[in-house]
């Protein structure tokens, strides 16, 4: 685990890094076909074309999180962004920044203590409320009701959307069936962010399991005699805000910059939302590969296929396979690294990630990807916090989280949504 | 004292009803089984048995026991993580004090220490775990069969 710590000033090669990505992603864009907007005053940021529609770019970073105590509560390899809240239909709004964008999962989900604004519950149809529940891999979890609002995003609206407000004190106490055991992710510092942004592959985060008869145990109505799980119609899930713009809503586009080997302090870089509905967020050669109804799909790696591989914006590295498969040594249970690999020099690896055509064409997509291992210890013990390097084991899958998003440009194909690459759930890079 | 044997393990049963799980005895399963509204099936391989407990929301749950009855491994698979205070009974505590000591890592759960293994992996409608105690595998066999 990373310690936490001040901000700390950023150094020159920092700088020369960032100003190297800068032109680099300036090269990158005039390549692309889009006609090369004006430059950002930081520099990092990539530079769309001027909007023709609705503005549908929304800055995103990385840095050492919010502040809880005078002390920065984030970790490394986080992706954070601001998101505006109002209450249905008004202009009564609040910004929340450092909320993760997060590919795996769906829906908004706030702290409680964060939210100043008086927010709609969703009920059920004896006008009880409805609590959600998430779990994460790590067996943390989030729970509290669902209520309505509007989501803000660039310039994209999404009205009336069903979020989660995490662990208010005067809400029913969370269930075992949602506990399972693990660990709560209820507070700002717990979290190490302000909150959730789940804009993965699907609609809403459970879908038609949970519309059906014994769903599982994700919506619960809650009664004053206690909460009891229970069935929730599609509209009354968790969504995710995109498809309910009016526009640009079959998906995202989402853009970082490349770092060096030794990381990088922060970094800014963009969701361009839509898939070829503007100028800037066409696919040009991007491949589409498609995912499962669980949003995963197949990386082979060395000969072997691992049919539960997935990329996630949510994962802080390369989580793949174990050390006996991949040759990679742990990094000492003891150390600050604990988790991760800490090889003697770094490691380049190539895999090839494959799913169905989101054409429907029947044949496969494989695309190839090249990544790099480093020892994570001297890099989580720097003060940089951004990494394209770092990863740890998973047994038997592909976790492609933080680092392969960085130097990239990952469409995010929105289940039933349509674009050029195909119907969705996908993934195009 | 027959009858009292019989009593005694009914005041057992009533003053533990979670049962011992990892690491306990092949009972446990179908205390799990009642816990969880589930079907079970048992699958007979050759140094152990796997008991599969598929419940209603399509969770799959596997308890690896070996031949004198005691659970070695436990496996899942589904749209939530089930229970691990049911499934992993003490050992959920080692777990989770492994899991916090880990928080730089924000991804699947990944803990091996001597005896205890547990990953947790996956995401949101899709996730899967095992667990076993390398100090119970049946001679002859290996963790790989805790899938």
């Amino acid at each position: 685990m990373r310690g936490r710590r001040s901000v700390r000033s950023v150094r020159w090669r920092d700088w020369a890094a960032v100003a190297v990505t800068a032109i680099l992603l300036m090269i990158l864009a005039a390549c692309s076909g889009g006609s090369s907007g004006g430059s950002s005053s930081t520099g990092v940021t990539p530079t769309p074309p001027p909007p023709v529609n609705v503005s549908n770019v929304q800055p995103v970073y990385m840095d050492y999180g919010p502040i809880v105590n005078s002390q920065n509560v984030g970790f490394n390899n986080t992706l954070y962004t601001t998101v505006v809240i109002c209450v249905p239909g008004t202009t009564a709004c609040q910004s929340i920044d450092h909320v993760i964008v997060d590919t795996g999962s769906t829906g908004l989900r706030i702290p409680a203590s964060l939210v100043t604004l008086s927010l709609p519950y969703v009920t059920d149809s004896s006008n009880n409320p409805i609590g959600n529940c998430v779990q994460y891999a790590d067996t943390s979890y989030q729970w509290g009701p669902i209520v309505k609002v509007d989501v803000q995003l660039a310039g994209e609206v999404a009205s009336s959307v069903p979020i989660q407000i995490v662990g208010p004190a005067n809400f029913a106490a969370v269930p075992s069936l949602c506990t399972s055991g693990g660990t709560p992710a209820q507070t700002v510092a717990a979290l190490g962010a302000n909150g959730i942004l789940g804009i993965g592959l699907f609609r809403q985060d459970c879908g038609s399991a949970c519309a059906a008869a014994a769903p599982p145990a994700v919506y619960f109505t809650c009664p004053a005699s206690g909460c009891v799980a229970a069935s929730v119609p599609l509209a009354s899930q968790l969504q995710n805000p995109v498809w309910m713009f009016p526009q640009d809503n079959n998906g995202v586009a989402i853009v970082l910059p490349q770092v060096g080997a030794v990381g990088s302090v922060s970094l800014a870089g963009s969701i361009i939302f839509g898939i070829g509905t503007q100028s800037d967020n066409a696919l040009g050669g991007a491949q589409a590969q498609g995912a499962d109804s669980g949003g995963n799909f197949t990386t082979t790696f060395n000969g072997k296929a691992y049919s539960g591989s997935f990329i996630d914006s949510g994962s802080s590295g390369y989580f793949f396979l174990d050390s006996s498969t991949t040759g990679l040594p742990n990094c000492a249970a003891n150390s600050d690294a604990n988790g991760f690999y800490c090889p003697g020099s770094p490691a380049a690896f190539t895999a090839i990630n494959s799913g169905p055509n989101p054409r429907g064409t029947g044949v496969p997509v494989s695309i190839n990807v090249a990544f790099g291992i480093a020892n994570a210890l001297p890099l989580i013990d720097s003060p940089a916090a951004v990494f394209n390097n770092i990863g740890g084991p998973s047994s038997g899958l592909f976790d492609w989280g933080i680092p392969f998003f960085l130097g990239r440009t990952v469409f995010v194909g929105i289940e039933g949504q349509s674009s050029a690459a195909g119907t969705g759930p996908y993934w195009a890079y | 004292m027959r009858k009292e044997l019989i009593l005694f393990s009914i005041l057992a049963a009533v003053a533990c009803p979670a049962g011992a799980t990892l690491g306990g005895s092949a009972e446990s399963v179908v205390t799990d089984q009642s816990k969880l509204h589930a079907k079970r099936a048992v699958v007979q391989r050759q140094d152990y048995s796997v008991h599969e407990i598929t419940g209603n929301d399509g969770t799959l749950i596997r308890e690896y026991v070996t031949p004198d009855g005691k659970v070695f491994g436990v496996s899942w698979i589904g749209p939530t993580i089930p229970d691990l205070v049911q499934l992993l009974g003490t050992y959920n505590t080692e777990f989770q004090t492994a899991i916090r000591a880990k928080r730089g890592r924000r991804s699947s759960a990944a803990v091996h220490n001597p005896d205890l293994v547990v990953e947790s992996s996956g995401h949101m409608r899709a996730f899967h775990g095992r667990a076993f105690l390398n100090s119970m595998l049946p001679s002859g066999v290996t963790s790989d069969a805790v899938q």
